[in-house]
């Protein structure tokens, strides 16, 4: 606080120490305006804004120079919607202040924004518009306007007043209400607001001519009427609410009401959903069960080809080895060759081994090559082998041993085929062991192939003994 | 009962941006302090 006379700052005393001019009321209407500007900042914190008006602007009617007055003022025009008039406020402030002020950033933050400012002035001029319309008795048009300022500026309370006001006139008080509440939000203590306000609530019940009351019971009427909020509550009087069993009774009805439903239209849909759930894995399974057993029929054919395969092997391996696991004939053949390189008046060993082909794979699985091989080795011993046969069986008859003496002519035969006599004494051999059949096959063949000689007579004597013997 | 012709002559139309010049020139901002100030150098004047 500075001395209005000379400018120096005050102290504690009543007069000036700079001029000495009596500064007691001075210092009284200074105190006043910061008081009034104090009341003025609570009643706009506790959104009373019009009082807040009224403290500010008394306060600044004490001191123009009041700037934290003046900026609040400005302030709570802006949050009524009246921006011209926050302006202004602001601008005085800018010019009593110029340095260190928010004054500034007040102003910047409405001017800088072009098309703030243009949406701010169409604003404006359509709610002057439709005061015309209201004045012009054109309310509908009015109404319009107004809602489209409204839009633009949610916080303008004379818009929403005026658009309250059109409403009672229209006797429209649910719209008059809405439209009074919202004022009442941006501005608590709006006169001009609770005065509308009182006015709808008491048109909105008639009976009480109150707002907000309680629910008051009338016994000559059956029903009771209430303001809750926005809505109008009508309810019976004389109905008293069921307690206890009732409750446990509804409860219980409720209960069995929604098991039945559970089980009438929940529990089947879920059956059916299960089933089919089940149906799809089942298919699943078959699908898989059907792969698996088409590749155990292609394995089971790979098995019994395999086995097919393999027994057609041992045979033919059993064909090569002979059933009771002797040389094989090429074996034998390869064998006699080798005993008749080594020594070839071997015949005793040769003609061992050649028995060995006796016993293999008959004549015409034989190759080509052993077929050769064979023929080449007989040309080499064919003779010996005979003699070596011949000899041993004709002895082994002499000496009446005629089970021994059967093979030995028999290869002698087989070797030579032109050997009259080893066939002569094989069949006499039959005949002395007692197969009558096979020696009268070999006189026959002896009487066939050597006829005209000693053993061919010989053969028909005995053939004849033998036929009239049966 | 409120009266609508009467609550409308409450409302005014409201300054546009170009009449905000001419509303701030046209403010009196003569407060308290000045018709003080005013007083007390009258009441100079008048001992003198």
């Amino acid at each position: 606080m500075v001395c209005y006379n000379c400018g120096c700052r005050l102290t504690e005393h009543d007069f000036c120490t700079g001029c000495g001019v009596d500064v007691s009321t001075y210092k009284k209407i200074i105190f006043m305006s910061n008081r009034l500007y104090n009341d003025g900042l609570e009643k706009a914190t506790v959104r009373d804004l019009s009082g807040a008006i009224v403290s500010l602007r008394q306060s600044l009617k004490l001191n123009k120079n009041n700037i934290d007055a003046r900026n609040l003022l400005g302030l709570v025009y802006f949050e009524m919607g009246e921006v011209i008039d926050a302006l202004s406020e602001w601008v005085i402030s800018k010019n009593l202040r110029p340095k260190k002020n928010i004054a500034d950033d007040y102003i910047d933050m409405i001017q800088t924004n072009q098309a703030r400012l243009d949406a701010i002035n169409q604003t404006i001029k359509k709610y002057n518009q439709a005061l015309l319309y209201c004045y012009q008795d054109s309310q509908d048009l009015a109404v319009i306007q107004l809602k489209k300022v409204l839009s633009y500026n949610p916080k303008y309370v004379s818009a929403h007043q005026l658009l309250a006001l059109l409403y009672i006139n229209a006797e429209e008080w649910e719209k008059a209400q809405r439209e009074l509440n919202k004022c009442c939000q941006i501005d608590t203590n709006n006169t001009t607001t609770l005065r509308y306000l009182k006015e709808v609530e008491h048109m909105l019940m008639p009976e009480e001519g109150a707002k907000n009351a309680p629910k008051k019971k009338d016994s000559t009427e059956r029903v009771v009427r209430y303001q809750s909020g926005n809505e109008t509550i009508i309810q019976p009087v004389n109905t008293k609410e069921t307690k206890g069993v009732s409750s446990l009774l509804n409860l219980g009805l409720g209960v069995i009401i929604g098991v039945a439903i559970a089980c009438f239209l929940i529990l089947p849909g879920r059956i059916q959903s299960a089933k089919a759930e089940i149906n799809t894995e089942l298919r699943a399974v078959s699908e898989q069960s059907d792969a698996k057993t088409a590749t155990i029929d292609e394995l089971e054919q790979k098995v019994q080809k395999l086995t097919d395969e393999n027994t057609g092997l041992k045979d033919e391996l059993a064909s090569y080895q002979g059933s009771n696991g002797t040389v094989k004939a090429t074996d034998g053949l390869m064998l006699a060759v080798g005993a008749y390189m080594e020594n070839p008046e071997d015949i005793e060993s040769i003609a061992k081994y050649m028995e060995a082909l006796d016993e293999g794979e008959e004549e015409t699985q034989r190759t080509e090559a052993f077929t050769a091989l064979y023929d080449k080795l007989m040309e080499l011993v064919g003779t010996q082998l005979v003699e070596f046969y011949y000899n041993a069986g004709y002895e082994s008859y002499r000496a009446e041993d005629y089970e021994a003496a059967i093979p030995n002519l028999l290869r002698a035969y087989q070797y030579d085929n032109t050997n009259g006599d080893a066939l002569f004494y094989l069949g006499i051999c039959y005949q002395e062991s007692g197969d009558e059949n096979k020696a009268k096959e070999a006189y026959a063949m002896v009487i066939d192939d050597f006829p005209g000689t000693e053993i061919a007579n010989k053969s028909e004597t005995y053939l004849a003994e033998i036929n009239n013997a049966e | 009962m409120i009266d609508f012709e009467e609550e409308l002559k409450k409302f005014h139309p409201s300054l546009e941006v170009e009449d905000a010049e001419e509303a701030i020139y046209n403010q009196d901002l003569t407060d308290m302090a000045d018709l003080l100030i005013k007083m007390v150098e009258k009441n100079n004047k008048t001992e003198e």
